[in-house]
């Protein structure tokens, strides 16, 4: 009988006990935090893969998945990038640096960085959907000489909007990837300094350079921004199999039990849960479950 | 952490949840040990108006002067909470709107008189002011108002039941008064966290804790109307603690 | 007719009917013994006793189905101090025997096995699993009763016990070591089979396979599901459904759970809670700002999928394992036999009044 093979002395829902070692208010309603597990093995062995998330719990008050917004190529650093949006957000925007929080993961498939290894990537990024794919950037940069080309297509609604605006600034800078940022409107005080464009995210396909045929693509942005960049993208002459999207959905467990963030159904993807069948989906699985996007 | 500074207050109700706090009988030291209680008229003396970090209110608004009392308190409070269904949802004082006044003096007070000022419209809290949450119930329970203290004495609203009625009935196992002795039973559309108390007893659901979300209040009436009830006798059973509810015709 | 002897590995026993309350007497030496009650008019639990004239062995469902002794209603996951963090209470580790259990509810706990282990398995389910022993009962279809239909009719594993009345005898199938030492310490309960029994047993099987009233043909049922994705049926049960969670409360196979944090009044500790969930509630896919299953109809629409066809494809069986209890619960009359029937395209309607 299955009951009596099965290997359960690991409890998947104890958190660990983390602390809040940094508190970096971003823009408006975002924050940066940096973490660090109590018990210091934990933070030698945790590693995760770009695009992977975390069950974060602010005590008494509930528990989330979170993105790791951090790169695995930066060992021994957790950064989460939490907008307030409800009543755990605003719990954890209460909280003060060295404060406790609990920590369980990372879950998700997190992007196939291995199969993406030697190819080009552009990564389209919309408002807090940086924070997902900067795990990513920052992975791929770290490895450079792995990939192949490298995009960046961030687009925001103002420079006060721009999440980590100097560190993608700093990206302009760089010969080994073709950073692109535009914002939808500018501040007239930074007409002659705004090194990016004016526009909407889309508008900064016509600035991509040459592609390779097998090129990868990561998006993430509001729902509004998909239907316009997935069509850019398949201008393009991307595959629907690799360009990938990020999703979120309410979630309990993060482990593929509270059913929760359960999706739709076809046949040629089947019936998904986010939590462990995502976070990370291709264009196609999304062409082919309904209730995706 | 510093205690917040609490007062419990009562408009128009007959005091119900006021006195559902004081028979929280193991826990009360713990309550009032944990909050610096400022105003609690119907338990103590002394009582200090000025500011609070959380004010329960109990009550509906029947009078100008329930009024007054609401606006006053929401001012001086950071957190406004609504205790009970009379607060919550109007309760039974609201079950009288809709109703001719002088016709309800008449019969009540053998006068024409509005002697208690009452001629308004009756509104639960939130129709004045601000709320920032409900604890609905008639009266309030015992772990929800528990529940609530503790969270707000962190600043963060508790997580209560948004469910039906049969949801936690169907937890107690009991035999189902509406399916199966065609009672007229509120259970599917009103809100849980009573541990379904009337229908574990044979009663069927009077809806006294209020609403859920979004109640399914036509399916419902199908359901009653097959068994021979009159939306007369659904108005009168949904609408008797909270007389906002509609009963949508059916295309 | 000649006369057959038994195999001795075919792990098979009689246990005379006057014999059952002697068993359930030495049962209650193992562990805690729950079975079948009547606690109301025609409502039935598992209910703590081993007592035989107490227990309802005619019944057809109990109320709530018996994977609450595996995954309890609501359960609190752990105690926590603001600067300790989280820890688990205590589980008991004593045995508990469930008596009575009908095939389907056997099936279930199959199921419930293949959800809660997977890549993350889930300790307290398993560890109540490993202490609860399964003594297995047959039991003969109402009208709501379908397992015929989704193969769960008989049960050949997953029982330490099963107990088929073929008259004056139980036919007692021994389904694990366990149940082989009851059968052991209880010698002068069990006889050996005695002529005619299998045959009775046979008998009764075919019998009973032909009281089914209600059928639904599977075959094919997750390509025809999907090609019925769009069917105005799901906005019509959309608009009857009460949002009341019974359904899956109910089911004997439905895991979904929702988890609930609370601070206590002393101000640095409280606790989380597991509680059971439906994806019938409102809430059941909200996130801050949005909320993915708005209508009711995708809710119910969901539970359909989910159980049809996601469930097939997952671990190659639906997860409905046919018992009844949602139809008979459902204060809408949502009855999952016609919903069934009427996507295949048959307008089979129920003989239930």
């Amino acid at each position: 009988m299955l009951a009596e093979r099965i290997d359960a002395r690991v409890d998947p829902h104890k958190p660990h006990l983390a602390r809040l070692i940094r508190i970096d208010p971003m823009v408006k309603d975002h924050r940066l935090f940096q973490l660090r597990f109590e018990d210091p093995k934990l933070n030698d062995e945790f590693t995760h893969k770009p695009g992977q998330f975390v069950m974060l719990s602010v005590l008494g008050v509930g528990e989330i998945p979170v993105s790791l917004c951090s790169s695995p190529s930066r060992k021994g650093i957790m950064e989460l990038m939490v907008r307030k949006v409800g009543r755990v957000t605003s719990a954890l925007y209460a909280l003060r640096e060295n404060d406790f929080v609990g920590i369980r993961g990372p879950y998700g498939n997190g992007f196939p960085v291995d199969d993406m290894k030697g190819k080009d990537l552009v990564i389209v990024a919309g408002g807090l959907g940086t924070a997902p794919l900067r795990g990513l950037l920052w992975y791929c940069l770290d490895n450079r000489a792995e990939f192949g080309k490298i995009a960046l297509l961030y687009g925001s609604r103002s420079t006060k909007d721009m999440l980590f605006r100097s560190e993608m600034e700093s990206l302009l800078n760089r010969d080994d990837i073709q950073c692109l940022l535009s914002v939808e409107k500018l501040d007239d005080e930074e007409k002659d300094t705004w090194r990016g464009y004016t526009g909407l995210v889309t508008d900064l396909f016509r600035h991509l350079g040459e592609i390779g045929e097998d090129a990868y693509a990561a998006v993430c942005g509001p729902p509004v921004m998909y239907k316009y960049v997935l069509e850019e993208l398949l201008n393009k002459g991307f595959d629907k199999n690799r360009i990938l999207m990020s999703l979120e959905r309410r979630m309990k467990c993060g482990i593929g039990k509270c059913a929760h963030c359960a999706i739709g159904y076809h046949s040629s993807v089947g019936y998904r849960y986010v939590c462990i069948h995502g976070p990370i989906f291709t264009y196609w699985d999304a062409t082919n479950l309904p209730e995706m996007i | 952490m510093s205690k917040p500074r609490v007062g419990i207050f009562g408009l128009t109700s007959c005091a119900g949840d006021q006195l559902a706090i004081l028979n929280c009988e193991d826990e009360l030291l713990d309550i009032i040990g944990a909050v610096d209680l400022k105003s609690f008229v119907m338990a103590q003396s002394d009582n200090e108006e000025k500011e609070f970090d959380v004010a329960f209110v109990e009550g509906a608004v029947v009078t100008e002067e329930n009024e007054e009392k609401l606006r006053e308190v929401r001012e001086k409070s950071a957190i406004l909470v609504a205790i009970g269904t009379c607060a919550c949802w109007g309760g039974i004082p609201a079950s009288a709107n809709g109703i001719e006044r002088v016709e309800l003096y008449r019969q009540v007070y053998d006068t024409e008189e509005d002697y208690f000022k009452c001629g308004r419209t009756v509104l639960p809290l939130k129709e004045i002011v601000r709320v920032d949450l409900s604890v609905p119930g008639c009266p309030i329970e015992k772990d929800q108002i528990i529940a609530a203290v503790g969270s707000l004495l962190h600043g963060v609203s508790p997580v209560l039941p948004t469910y039906a009625v049969c949801t936690e009935c169907r937890f107690k196992e009991n035999r189902c008064l509406l399916v199966k002795d065609d009672l007229l039973c509120c259970g599917p559309i009103t809100l849980a966290g009573c541990g379904a108390r009337c229908p574990s007893h044979g009663l069927p659901c009077k809806g006294c804790r209020g609403p859920v979300e979004e109640p399914n209040a036509a399916s419902e009436f199908d359901i009653l109307k097959e068994k021979g009830y009159t939306r007369h006798d659904l108005e009168k059973a949904f609408r008797t603690f909270a007389y906002s509810i509609e009963i949508p015709e059916r295309a | 007719m000649v006369a057959r002897t038994i195999p001795s590995h075919a792990n098979i026993r009689l246990l005379a009917k006057k014999n059952l309350g002697d068993l359930l007497e030495v049962l209650g030496r193992w562990g805690t013994v729950y079975a079948p009650v009547e606690k109301q008019p025609d409502v039935y639990t598992f209910a703590e006793t081993t007592d035989l004239s107490a227990i309802a062995l005619g019944y057809l469902r109990t109320a709530l189905p018996p994977k609450r002794f595996m995954y309890p209603p609501e359960e609190r996951l752990y105690n926590f101090t603001l600067s300790k963090g989280f820890e688990e209470p205590p589980q008991s580790e004593d045995r508990q025997i469930l008596f009575g259990v009908h095939p389907c509810d056997i099936h279930a706990f199959s199921i419930l096995d293949l959800v809660f282990a997977g890549p993350y398995p889930e300790p307290r389910y398993f560890k109540r699993r490993r202490r609860t022993a399964i003594i297995g009962l047959d039991c003969l279809p109402d009208v709501n009763c379908f397992c015929y239909s989704m193969d769960t009719d008989s049960v050949e594993r997953g029982f330490d016990l099963f107990l088929t009345d073929i008259g004056e005898d139980y036919f007692v199938r021994v389904g694990s070591s366990w149940g082989e030492e009851v059968v052991r310490a209880c010698k002068d309960l069990f006889t050996g089979l005695k002529e005619g029994s299998i045959e009775e047993y046979k008998r009764r099987a075919d019998a009973r396979s032909r009281m089914f009233e209600s059928h639904v043909e599977m075959s094919d049922m997750p390509q025809i599901m999907e090609l019925e994705f769009s069917n105005p049926l799901w906005e019509e049960l959309g608009e009857k459904c009460l949002s009341c969670g019974s359904c899956s409360i109910v089911c004997p196979t439905c895991y979904c759970y929702d988890i609930i944090d609370q601070f206590d009044l002393k101000g640095d500790s409280g606790s989380r809670t597991r509680r059971w969930d439906s994806c019938l509630f409102k809430e059941f896919a909200q996130v801050a700002g949005f909320n993915f299953r708005q209508d009711r109809s995708t809710r119910v629409k969901l539970r359909y999928y989910h159980k049809q066809i996601a469930f097939v494809e997952e671990y190659g069986r639906s997860s409905c394992v046919g018992c009844g209890r949602c139809i008979e619960t459902c204060p809408a009359k949502i009855n999952i036999i016609e919903v069934l029937n009427e996507i295949r395209g048959k307008k089979v309607m129920s003989h239930a009044g």
